[in-house]
């Protein structure tokens, strides 16, 4: 008898099942494990021995070289401003969507998910078409001197669009799953629309919200092909971090690229610790872990 | 404060929900919309509060024309099926919400607030509870802080949606004595929605009888109980036997046989229907009035003998409650041939039941008996 039999859940089956699901059972997770170690694991060590093979003095000074603080500050701006826009743009898409009923809410509803199916990096591509310099608003633009493409705005609007779906995602379910009856409460005792958003939804999305919001930034700071297409990749001016990372590497410059990558990596370990914090503490309030 | 209800008409996605509804609401009585699911009870609810308007039709809460006011302009207190407590703040918060959301010119001061707050839990019976959650509370108590909660802005009228509805069957008997001694305590107009006819005989003043969108009737109690005025009525309240029989010349003929009932009317004339209630039948060996038949089936229980009467030559049965001491001497037996006259009948031609449209109180020949 494996010790697999005695965990509350599987001692409750009959024991001749137990005994027989129990040694499929190892050889299933020993896959499953030896796979995720070898997929994910061990890449993200081997991100981390990379970044520090030449000692720590190499990896501090690969990461405050003016071109990567130059990246990694553009990386924290754009996702200032892309996030919050994205947040703002979600609750107010997934308000209208989970209470009140109108014509084309179906439609609204495929747009928000049009950035999960088309790849990043015809993304980008639309971007170019609409705003460079041979695209549809190209010469109006450069007429009033305005630049998108390979700029700040283009990368913005390109990691807008990519992230667009996170924070809408997951608070549609939420609101839905909440209905109106505090709202209705709230406002047949006298609160105006701002007061009853104020004091009664966003208390009950707060959770929800914050788990999308961690999502979008993950990935709006992550954000590669959309990106890597509008921003033109000039060194310490568009280059954000993911793409100063494949500069880095194409130049045989391991070490400083994984520095560079390793940061990336801890951001996504931090999300991932908040993420699982969020689920484990909030899991009611948040639609996504309901889900799983 | 009184609620004038003129010829409403709610329609939701092109289906009527309510079709010309007129109801008067007199100031500081306690009425009840009664109906069974998809009767439009709770539409109307929702009418009176401002939660949805009406297509056509307008609503006046004392002289003021409430009709397109918003729900917070019409200043009424709500409660909802589920109570909608709010979940993030505490008894005391979820009391006080209605006033802390006032303008800060109308706003009382907050040692006021928490006098009212503390006062209304004292009425509710829930003082020293204002530091709990919805969460931490029974079904009972959650009900009673929405009630609170609602009490709190001086409602000009009070609508409950269901309010019993989520409570288990001690409770909600509690419940329901506690909420009349309160009415009669404040005195607040009130209005609430139930599916559950013994609540509304209950507890209300007037009951409202709905179905299909319209008013069947509107009574005391003892009105619509004893003499419903409509075929829906008759069947909703009460446990009824319907037994689909042609009239000629006053004459009752169930499926080709005679039944000596006594009519008052020559009006109806055709295929019809009676409507008996099972405790208007009296178990008799007098043939005059009475339906013959063959007793099938006895239950005696808590007080009452309940029996399966199958008619002579039909395919009909009648069930009849009769007291359990009047007739234990008399030794009602299976197989035993009786004769049950009833002390009310509803007698409606067959087409209103048909044509609901046209079915009112005015249309639907109403015959009462002779005994």
């Amino acid at each position: 008898m494996t010790d697999i039999a005695y965990r509350g859940h599987v001692a409750r089956r009959p024991p001749e099942a137990t005994m027989e699901r129990s040694s499929v059972q190892r050889l299933v997770i020993a896959a499953g494990l030896l796979f995720l170690g070898i997929v994910l694991f061990l890449p993200l060590a081997s991100v981390f021995f990379e970044a520090f093979r030449q000692g720590i003095d190499h990896y501090v000074a690969s990461i405050s070289e003016p071109d990567a603080l130059a990246a990694i500050r553009l990386t924290l701006m754009v996702a200032v401003v892309a996030v919050p826009l994205n947040m703002a743009f979600g609750v107010v898409a997934s308000w209208a969507i989970a209470k009140f009923e109108f014509r084309g809410k179906s439609f609204l509803i495929t747009l928000i998910d049009l950035p999960f199916s088309v790849s990043p990096v015809i993304a980008g591509l639309i971007y170019v078409l609409l705003f460079g310099a041979q695209g549809f608003l190209g010469p109006w633009l450069s007429a009033h001197n305005i630049e998108i493409i390979f700029a700040l705005p283009g990368i913005v609007l390109a990691t807008m669009f990519v992230t667009f779906p996170f924070v809408a995602r997951e608070l549609i379910p939420l609101m839905q799953e909440q209905g109106t009856d505090e709202e209705e409460a709230a406002i047949s005792l006298g609160a105006s629309g701002w007061q009853t958003f104020r004091r009664i939804t966003l208390p009950n999305i707060r959770w929800g919200l914050l788990y999308g919001v961690l999502l979008c930034n993950a990935r709006a700071m992550g954000e590669f092909g959309a990106v890597a297409v509008v921003s033109g990749k000039i060194r310490g001016i568009t280059n954000t971090m993911p793409l100063q990372v494949e500069i880095l590497y194409n130049e045989y410059n391991f070490a400083a690229a994984f520095a560079v990558a390793s940061l990336l990596a801890l951001l996504a370990l931090l999300t991932l610790v908040l993420k699982s914090f969020l689920e484990w503490r909030y899991g009611d309030h948040i639609a996504a872990a309901a889900r799983h | 404060m009184d609620v004038k209800i003129r010829n409403i008409r709610k329609e939701f996605k092109g289906l009527a929900a309510l079709y010309d509804v007129s109801l008067d609401i007199r100031s500081g009585e306690l009425i009840a919309l009664l109906g069974p699911s998809g009767s439009g009870k709770t539409t109307l609810l929702r009418l009176i509060a401002g939660l949805e308007f009406p297509n056509r039709g307008t609503i006046h809460f004392g002289d003021r024309d409430a009709s397109f006011q918003s729900v917070q302009e019409r200043h009424v207190g709500f409660v909802f099926q589920q109570y909608a407590l709010f979940k993030h703040m505490t008894v005391f918060d979820n009391i006080a919400f209605g006033l802390t959301v006032r303008p800060r010119a109308e706003r009382p001061a907050k040692a006021v607030i928490r006098e009212k707050v503390m006062e209304l839990l004292d009425l509710v019976q829930l003082s020293g509870l204002d530091r709990r959650y919805p969460a931490q509370l029974s079904g009972g108590q959650r009900q009673r802080v929405a009630l609170a909660r609602a009490l709190a802005i001086d409602p000009t009228v009070l609508l409950l949606d269901e309010p019993f509805g989520a409570l288990d069957a001690r409770v909600r008997k509690d419940l329901r004595r506690w909420l009349r001694e309160l009415h009669d305590a404040i005195h607040h107009t009130t209005v609430f929605v139930t599916h559950d006819q013994e609540e509304a005989l209950e507890l209300a003043d007037r009951v409202v009888v709905m179905s299909n969108g319209k008013i069947e009737q509107v009574g005391t109690p003892l009105e619509v109980y004893d003499q419903p005025a409509t075929p829906f009525v008759y069947g909703f309240l009460g446990s009824t036997n319907v037994l689909p029989v042609t009239v000629q010349q006053g004459q009752v003929f169930l499926e080709g046989f005679e039944i000596p009932l006594a009519t008052t009317k020559d009006s109806i004339s055709g295929p019809a229907d009676i409507y008996i209630r099972a405790h208007d039948l009296e178990v008799t060996d007098n043939r005059q009035h009475a339906i013959p038949g063959v007793i099938r089936m006895i239950r005696r229980f808590s007080g009452q003998t309940r029996l399966e009467v199958r008619v002579p030559s039909s395919t009909h049965f009648i069930s009849a409650e009769v007291p359990d001491d009047r007739y234990a001497g008399r030794d009602l037996e299976e197989g035993h041939k009786v004769f049950l006259r009833p002390r009310h009948f509803g007698l409606f031609p067959r087409e209103s039941v048909f044509e609901i449209e046209a079915a009112s109180a005015d249309t639907a020949a109403r015959l009462s008996v002779v005994s």
